[in-house]
């Protein structure tokens, strides 16, 4: 894992939104986190980033409405967490993997009803998260690879990004040269 | 001999828009060969037709390969091996062009890179080539790195190094978008569709299909296109 110091502080500061229920908290935290993955494209960044991503949306559903649920969850996620802490502070890199996989193993370990539901949200927020590293300036191919998506799936994505297509980099090859470089090719 | 070599993502725009019955036309009056790389093959066809929401896109152009609309290296006499080699030495001066925070930068993928080490076999035997590429880092790498490089300034608000001198081979290349492509397909009557407002609707639509593409130059597409 790199960028050790920045993910302590993160998951120190998602543990806190966490118990306080802050989504907002939770998602910001997850950009801080994609910013730092998309100069390193460290795995373990991206996936926490998707974790904390995900976690936000679950806890602004309110899981499946039922309140206990959320506070199991909560804590058994928490206890993950304070796993991969510790995995970092310890330097012990078997226990920080493991304390990761038991994390993604609670998420899921739902009912089947809701198994759907976070498998979706987990799409979606690796999504989410390769469209910023995307932003970043890094290749669609290049992304879909590190979150584990296919290009089809970002592609669409990247469409619609309208900020993007309206900056004009790459003023290099104008617009008359390239259009009579592909005529040409036809003629 | 001509090839136009096409990176996933711009089979991918014209798939995600049906539009495959105009790049048949497109390659009955093309004069070469529509080439994708073994990797390029792995994302739009190997890839998607095992996931249900993409399989029909990965049969339909899978339908494109076997009808030999597009068409493998091995068809020009370039074998996978030279390719793989070609791709490990572009890889290796690509993706450490740029440096943020004392490391290299990962900002290609061996999909992409494949083409760039096509184009580069197909120009050492002389066959005149373009590599059509829809998404943005591959084209301002080798066409404006400086313009990537403020890309990366404006996104990590960190210092980044550009080392020049990485540049020089990647400056060779010649890349279309299939905007340029949908263009062709207007001026030369290939779309069953006779409406005046075809062209915009086909750029646009390949734009939300990932084509980066800003709104100045569709518009200056589209003016272009009328005058015809």
């Amino acid at each position: 894992m790199q960028e050790k110091g920045n993910i302590l502080r993160i998951l120190t500061e998602a543990k806190t939104a966490i118990k306080g229920n802050d989504t907002f908290k939770l998602k910001e935290l997850s950009n801080q986190t994609i910013h730092t993955a998309s100069i390193a494209q460290d795995p373990d960044n991206i996936a926490i980033a998707v974790i904390i991503y995900s976690l936000s949306k679950i806890i602004e559903r309110g899981y499946d409405g039922t309140k206990n649920k959320c506070s199991k969850l909560c804590k058994d996620v928490i206890f993950s967490m304070n796993g991969i802490i510790e995995g970092i502070k310890e330097k012990n890199d078997v226990k920080l993997r493991n304390s990761m996989e038991s994390l993604r193993k609670k998420l899921f370990k739902v009912s089947s009803k809701m198994k759907a539901y976070i498998q979706d949200v987990f799409t979606k927020a690796s999504i989410n998260k390769a469209s910023k590293i995307y932003e970043h300036g890094i290749s669609i191919e290049q992304t879909a690879k590190l979150l584990g998506i296919t290009m089809f799936e970002l592609a669409g994505y990247a469409g619609q990004k309208g900020e993007l297509s309206e900056e004009r980099f790459g003023e290099k090859t104008n617009v008359k040269a390239r259009l009579k470089l592909a005529m040409e090719m036809f003629a | 001999m001509k090839a136009i070599i096409f990176d996933s993502s711009t089979l991918i725009s014209f798939s995600m828009n049906g539009m495959f019955e105009e790049l048949r036309k497109l390659k009955k009056m093309f004069d070469g060969k529509f080439l994708i790389t073994l990797e390029v093959k792995g994302e739009i066809i190997d890839k998607p037709v095992t996931i249900k929401k993409y399989e029909l896109e990965a049969l339909m152009l899978n339908q494109l390969l076997e009808e030999k609309v597009l068409e493998m290296p091995d068809s020009v006499g370039v074998d996978n091996k030279q390719i793989s080699i070609k791709t490990r030495e572009i890889s290796n001066i690509a993706n450490n062009i740029f440096i943020a925070n004392g490391k290299p930068m990962t900002l290609i993928s061996d999909g992409e890179t494949s083409c760039l080490a096509l184009s580069n076999i197909l120009n050492d035997k002389k066959i005149t080539n373009v590599i059509a590429v829809d998404e943005r880092t591959t084209r301002l790498l080798c066409e404006d790195p400086i313009a990537l490089k403020k890309l990366f300034q404006k996104r990590f608000h960190t210092g980044i190094n550009y080392k020049k001198e990485n540049q020089k081979f990647l400056g060779n290349f010649k890349f279309i978008r299939s905007a340029e492509l949908v263009y062709v397909i207007n001026q030369k009557e290939l779309t069953s569709l006779k409406d005046p407002r075809t062209l915009d609707a086909m750029i646009w639509a390949v734009r939300f299909k990932g084509c980066y593409i800003s709104d100045d130059e569709i518009r200056e597409i589209v003016s272009l296109g009328r005058k015809h």
